[in-house]
This record gives structure tokens, C-alpha cells and sequence, in this order.
């Protein structure tokens, strides 16, 4: 779904480059669970950047089902990440103002939005995805917090609702980078395994530097001062 | 539900910064409105103080006071229009208030039967009390003019003792006429006898009074020079206008620093507010919403923001100029607006070099801007 191809992504450091990603190639499969793996600084979540078309590779290209994400604009590819690609952030970023069921209606189509891009859509009533989210934040144990506000939620709670955001609507790929990171290990197992129970057919890409965190996973590939290292 | 993302729904859930900015627009709006007001109310008073002068043409000998006849004659014989009455007149003056000050205003010395016409000339009106006796000391005044110079029914308008408003004699008030024309009449019997100058003018009327401008434009360009002086309404309006050139380029200058001011510091804000939410707009570019797309958001909100400021800035100028016209500016019959539509046009420039500030900002924070730095916790 999803190809790295030779990419490499260099930063300019007051006239020095730095490799952040080095001629790295790999493929992500449909509903495929991969793993990135690596230290600090290793380059892995450069990798997921440009895996989304957060980040546009420096050389080489990646490619989403055959297209270059180099030969789309800016808007498609923003459009491709707001409908295909859900995101775990490794801070549990919620918007302040928005409730938790808001928090996770953010980047889903109206149903105004959807006649107008003829996306399906089967909901009818407000929001075309609304029954969904709170279906999702009471499957994540969020039921009766749906109408809370952020200050209002534990930094494990946010995350779920992160999550919520991350799968509603059937997203293609899920990208999470380092969700666990703040969360104690108990905690950032629950995470993991509400990513995976819950992604349905979709794919997950997940980058972490806690080998256990990817117990689950159907591959992992391990990156090492911006070069594949290994893959699992 | 509402769209989470409705410019509405941040500004209504973040009032702690929505309501200082609009606040700052109300407030900017008011004082331009405000100044502006003011201002118009000063030609304002000038054109409704002299306002009588719409309703005919006066005349006035120059130099020589037998030419009084000879412009009679030539008012009668030669008028483009037909006319309504020419009138003898003396006239003495006495002095009106203004928020500017003392103004003359002209006591107008007429026979009983020209003081009817007169006054249904100038719109008809009822009266309370009578109309001044012949050779009488005594004045009919308009409502405003009482109003203005606190006189009411047997009050001493013109006396000996009243250097600004002298008279020989006491000149009582016996009637008020409710009109909204600003008049003061007495008998010309009276003028003639204790008044100077002791000259005849001529008061001179269009039999059709849509021909007024007409035969006040002929008189000027006829009578005017050295033949005799006329008092015609469309020269007050130019002489005003003159007048105020000045004031108002300066007004206008004034004005134009002031929303140079007011833009700086609302774009300062706005950037102060705007920075307050870089986390919002890389979360939300990070989940995919263009760059475009924020930036259309956030206008709206400054849109919104920026419109309901000037509407609600409207609305309490507006509220202001009526409790001040009511309160300070009526019980002296001073002239203010608060329907002047100049006053509010001149705050327009308020919203939009705040909006074009506002899109500026935004767009400048948006060029540069890159969310993975945010989404990493680099930028915030």
C-alpha cells in the first residue's frame, strides 16, 4: 500500500547535513501491524513522517497504492492524510475547547462535506460520524466522559481519545508515534492493544523505541542512525 | 451537533480572547463615530440655526440706504420666478449658544401680517401666546430658540442692561411658536425706532417655494456686488462647506492615524492569540486539514470577530450619540445626529484595515509554519 523507495531525508544544520532517513526502502501491507524500532534520534519517526506525506523526502520517493506522494499537491496530500490516515501523537494533543467526543469528530467529513465529495456516508443525523465516535470512546471505556473536556481527562484517557480520532471512519493506516512514550507500562500496553483490537482491517504503522510494545506486531523493522538496521 | 471546527464555536468558547478583541473594535468604532458626530453637529447647527433662510431670499442696500426702492423694483420687474411677497424689514440681533460658543442670530423686525405669512412660510405652526403688537417691545421666538436661550412667556429677551442682547428697552417674550425653524420676530415699528442700523432689507419669497433656489441664484448673481448684499441659503451651505474644509482634512488626518493605531495594536493582539494556538493549527495540518482550509477558519473567526465588533461599535455609538442628544445637547437645542451615517462611515476603515492586518499575520504564520516541528513538540 504504501512504498519507501531509496528515500532519504537530510536537514541542513548550519551548513552540515544530517541524515535523518538514509536510502531506506520498505513496504507497508494492507492491514499489516509494522513496527519501527530504534533508539532516540534514530531517524524512525522521520521515517513515519515521510511514510504520510508529513515530510517530503529529500531524495528518492514513497510511493501511497502506486502514487507518488512527491507528484500530489499540498491539499491532496492533506487531503489524503485528513481521510485514509489516522494519527497517534506521542503527546495526547486534544484541541482545549473541544469536548472528547468533539475531540474525536475533528477531521471527519460532515454530512454536507460528504454529499459535496461524495464520500459515503451512512449517518444522516449532525455529523455523519457521530454515532460511530461515541460507539468508539464507549468501546475505549470513554462512555460516560464523551462530554468532558480535556483538563478534565487523564493523560491515559486523552490518549484513548487520540486513538478514537485515529480509527474513526475507517482509516487506511493508522501512524502512531510513540504513544506509549508517556504513559506507564501498563498503560502503554492497553494503548497498544486498543490500536490493534480496534483497527479493523486497516494497516498500523507503529514506531517506539520499547521492543515489548511490539509483541503484537506483524513486522518490525529496526532503524539505526537513519538506515534500516534490521526487519522481524 | 455543531461542526466541532465552526469559526463560532471557538470564538463562543474562548471569550477570555474574543471579547477583549472585539472590545477594542467597539471601542474604536465609538470614538470615531463620536468625534465625527461632534464634529457634524457643527455644521449641523449652523445649517438648522440658519435653516430659516431656505424659505427665502433676504437683501440688504450696500453703502447707500435709498437703494432699497431701486432693489424693490428691480426684484419685482426683473425675478425669473413669480413671486410670493417681497417684505420690509429692520433688523437687530441678538445671541444664540452653541457648543462652539456664542453665535448672532438676526432679530427680524416685520409688520403683524408679514409675521403670519412669515411664519406659514416657514412651515406653519401653532403659537403660544400672541404674535408681538405693533411698535410694541416685544418678541415671538421659536421653540428652539427658546429652548436655547432658557426663555419662556414674559421672560426679557432683549434689554438695556444685556450688552450681547441690547435693547433700549425690556423686549418680553409673548408668544412661542412650535416649529423647528429657528426664529426671533419683533414689530418693525419697534426696530425702526430703537434700532440701528436704519436700514429697510427686503425679504423676498418665490410664490412656488421649490422656486426659491432658483430666484435666491438670480438675486445673487444680479443684486449681488456692490448693489447689495443677499442672504441666500445655497451661499450658506458653500460658506460652510468652506469653512470646514480644513477642519475636516484634518478630521480626516486624525482619523487616519487613529486607525493606524487601533490596526497595530489589533494585529499585535491577534498575533499574540494566533501564536497562543500554533498547537492547534499543527495538530490539525499534522491530521491532514491544508493550509488553505486553517487559514479560511481563521479568517472567518476574524471575520466574525472583526464584523460583530463594527456592528456592535455601531450600535453603542449609536446608544451614546442618543444619551448624550437626549441628556446634554436637547434641553439646550443643540444640534447632534445620532442617525449621522458619516459618523459610521468614517469607522468602516476600522474593520477592514484590521481584517487585511489580521489576514497579513495569518498569512505570514502560515508560510513558515510546519507542524511535524509542533506535533514534536519543537514549536510549542
Amino acid at each position: 500500500m504504501i512504498e519507501v523507495r531509496n528515500a532519504s531525508l537530510v536537514y541542513d544544520d548550519h551548513g552540515r547535513q544530517v541524515f535523518a532517513c538514509h536510502d531506506l526502502t520498505l513496504e507497508l501491507k494492507d492491514g499489516e501491524f509494522l513496527g519501527i524500532l530504534g533508539p532516540s534520534g534514530s531517524g524512525k519517526s522521520s521515517l513515519l513522517y515521510l511514510m504520510c506525506g508529513l515530510k517530503t523526502p529529500t531524495s528518492g520517493e514513497v510511493a501511497y497504492r502506486g502514487r507518488t506522494l512527491s507528484s500530489m499537491s499540498e491539499d491532496e496530500r492533506a487531503e489524503l492524510r485528513l481521510r485514509q490516515f489516522g494519527f497517534v501523537f506521542q503527546y495526547p494533543y486534544l484541541l482545549g475547547y473541544l469536548s472528547a467526543l468533539e475531540n474525536v469528530l475533528v477531521g471527519t467529513p460532515t454530512n454536507g462535506e460528504a454529499k459535496k465529495s461524495g464520500i459515503s456516508s451512512p449517518w444522516t443525523n449532525g455529523w455523519a460520524t457521530e454515532p460511530a465516535a461515541r460507539e468508539l470512546l464507549t468501546g475505549l471505556g470513554l462512555g460516560d466522559k464523551l462530554h468532558r473536556m480535556p483538563f478534565e481527562l487523564s493523560g491515559g484517557e486523552k490518549q484513548r481519545v487520540c486513538i478514537a480520532r485515529a480509527l474513526l471512519g475507517g482509516r487506511e493506516v493508522v501512524f502512531a508515534d510513540e504513544p506509549t512514550a508517556n504513559l506507564d507500562h501498563v498503560n502503554g500496553v492497553a494503548v497498544v492493544e486498543t490500536l490493534v483490537a480496534n483497527r479493523g482491517s486497516g494497516s498500523l504503522v507503529m514506531v517506539t523505541h520499547d521492543p515489548t510494545m511490539l509483541e503484537k506486531a506483524d513486522r518490525v523493522v529496526t532503524i539505526s542512525d537513519g538506515r534500516l538496521a534490521a526487519s522481524l | 451537533m455543531r461542526n466541532p471546527l465552526a469559526p463560532t464555536v471557538f470564538l463562543l468558547r474562548n471569550t477570555s480572547k474574543t471579547l477583549p478583541l472585539i472590545g477594542v473594535i467597539v471601542l474604536a468604532v465609538m470614538l470615531i463615530g463620536g468625534i465625527v458626530a461632534i464634529m457634524d453637529s457643527i455644521p449641523l447647527s449652523i445649517r438648522t440655526t440658519y435653516g430659516y433662510s431656505k424659505a427665502y431670499l433676504g437683501v440688504s442696500p450696500r453703502g447707500n440706504m435709498a437703494m432699497t426702492p431701486i432693489l424693490r423694483h428691480i426684484v419685482k420687474t426683473e425675478s425669473p420666478v413669480p413671486l410670493g411677497r417681497v417684505m420690509t424689514c429692520r433688523v437687530s440681533d441678538c445671541e444664540v449658544k452653541s457648543i462652539v460658543g456664542p453665535w448672532r442670530f438676526a432679530v427680524i423686525g416685520l409688520s403683524q401680517d408679514d409675521m403670519s405669512y412669515y411664519l406659514d412660510r416657514l412651515g406653519g405652526c401653532t403659537i403660544t401666546g400672541r404674535l408681538p403688537l405693533p411698535g410694541k417691545a416685544e418678541a415671538l421666538l421659536s421653540e428652539p430658540v427658546a429652548r436655547n436661550l432658557g426663555k419662556k412667556l414674559g421672560d426679557v429677551f432683549l434689554g438695556p442692561t444685556d450688552s450681547n442682547n441690547y435693547s433700549p428697552n425690556e423686549v418680553r417674550v409673548v408668544g412661542i411658536a412650535h416649529m423647528k425653524p429657528w426664529v426671533a420676530l419683533a414689530p418693525i415699528e419697534y426696530l425702526e425706532k430703537y434700532h440701528f442700523p436704519p436700514i429697510d432689507l427686503l425679504i423676498v419669497t418665490a410664490k412656488d417655494i421649490r422656486q426659491q433656489d432658483k430666484l435666491d441664484h438670480w438675486a445673487y448673481e444680479r443684486l449681488g456686488g456692490e448693489m447689495a448684499r443677499t442672504y441666500t441659503y445655497f451661499r450658506l451651505e458653500i460658506e460652510t462647506a468652506d469653512m470646514f474644509k480644513i477642519l475636516y482634512t484634518i478630521l480626516n488626518v486624525v482619523i487616519a492615524l487613529l486607525v493606524v493605531v487601533i490596526t497595530l495594536m489589533m494585529a499585535m493582539l491577534m498575533n499574540i492569540y494566533q501564536s497562543q494556538r500554533l498547537q492547534e493549527f499543527g495538530l490539525l495540518q499534522a491530521l491532514g486539514y491544508a493550509r488553505k482550509r486553517l487559514m479560511r477558519r481563521v479568517l472567518s473567526e476574524t471575520a466574525l470577530v472583526v464584523a460583530g465588533g463594527w456592528i456592535l461599535g455601531v450600535v453603542s455609538a449609536f446608544l451614546l450619540m442618543t444619551v448624550v442628544k437626549v441628556l446634554l445637547m436637547d434641553p439646550r437645542a443643540f444640534m447632534l445626529d445620532p442617525f449621522d451615517r458619516q459618523a459610521y462611515l468614517y469607522s468602516v476603515p476600522v474593520p477592514i484595515a484590521i481584517f487585511l492586518a489580521a489576514t497579513w499575520t495569518i498569512a505570514l504564520r502560515f508560510r513558515r509554519f510546519d507542524p511535524v516541528g509542533v506535533v514534536e513538540r519543537r514549536l510549542v
